[in-house]
């Protein structure tokens, strides 16, 4: 059953370095922006986000031992952490 | 909240548990002591780490209970027969064991006590815990934000923090609602799963451009998330955290 993007907060904060939940993504299907955190989260083998408007898929992330990989889709807006 | 968070890199920690208390048949909260904890907002939650003695290990994630003034950093856990971490956390750890925790995490399901707009708190079951962090840290600043929360449970003795419940009922806008038995005259209860009419009562109203914060299992929030852009609630001011299978 799904969860949302704030479940994997640690796995993105390994990955990004920064806190990604608060960070905005641009959807490529809908063209709806919204937190990470606010998207639908999918978990099996690894980990599928989805757009919460549309359902088009945002991330997915393999989750190999000591190394998550994620591909992303749509448009990311990250900020570097504040110096 | 703007922008990316200053936070130290993410490492796994190895905490001690002071205490272990039990809040229902089915959950305790563990204090901690977590060497150089650097401090957490209200709703943030942290990822817990066991490893078994043949290297196996297992990791999940659980809701921050107590509020960033607390001394300590608490954690409720609940039972799930067939879990792999919180039948172990709820059953066998001991005062003095140790396990792997990192965080806090999680920006997108935080309270920061500096806001004035109304806070419309929704809670299934064990989805109270952060929650609680939240309302916790409410009280112990002193805002003066116009607070409510709704509590979904099964029956009275499913009910986490009742104690500190009770004592919050006459001063804040507590509503207690039971799915199998009717809560006891003094709360003023309800005893149905949430509906639109219970939450129009809860309110404060969508005019009123509440922050909303909705946790419990997934079929529960989807239910309350409708329900609540139904009566007109901006989907934005809607946070939810689903827990997954009921």
């Amino acid at each position: 059953m799904h969860k949302d993007g704030n479940a994997i907060a640690g796995m993105l904060m390994e990955i990004f370095e920064v806190e990604m939940t608060t960070e905005r993504r641009t959807c490529q299907s809908c063209g709806q922006a919204n937190e990470i955190g606010a998207h639908l989260l999918y978990a099996g083998a690894g980990y599928v986000l989805r757009c919460p408007n549309c359902g088009d898929m945002a991330a997915a992330i393999a989750t190999v031992p000591d190394a998550p990989r994620i591909t992303m889709f749509g448009s990311w807006s990250v900020e570097p952490p504040a110096r | 909240m703007e922008g990316a968070e200053v936070l130290e890199r993410l490492n796994w920690r190895v905490v001690t548990i002071k205490e272990s208390k039990s809040e229902t048949p089915h959950a305790k909260t563990l204090v901690l002591d977590v060497p150089e904890w650097p401090g957490h907002k209200a709703g943030q939650h942290v990822d817990v780490r066991l490893t078994a003695d043949d290297g196996y290990q297992a990791e999940r994630s659980y809701s921050i209970a107590s509020s960033p003034q607390a001394p300590d950093l608490e954690l409720t856990v609940e039972r799930l027969d067939d879990g792999e971490v919180s039948p172990y956390l709820t059953d066998e750890a001991r005062e003095g064991d140790q396990f792997e925790l990192r965080g806090p995490v999680g920006g997108y399901f935080v309270w920061e006590a500096d806001s004035s707009r109304p806070l419309l708190l929704i809670a299934g079951g064990s989805g109270l815990v952060p929650l609680m962090s939240i309302l916790r840290h409410h009280q112990e600043t002193g805002s003066q934000a116009d607070v409510r929360l709704l509590l979904s449970a099964r029956t009275l003795e499913d009910v986490l923090y009742r104690a500190e419940l009770e004592a919050l009922r006459d001063k804040l806008a507590i509503r207690l609602t039971l799915t199998r038995e009717a809560p006891p005259p003094e709360w003023n209860g309800f005893a149905r799963r949430i509906d639109r009419a219970m939450l129009e009562a809860v309110g404060p109203g969508p005019e009123s451009h509440p922050r909303v914060y909705v946790c419990g299992p997934t079929p529960f929030v989807e239910q309350a998330a409708e329900l609540l852009v139904g009566i007109g609630y901006e989907p934005r001011t809607v946070h939810t955290e689903r827990f997954g299978g009921a």
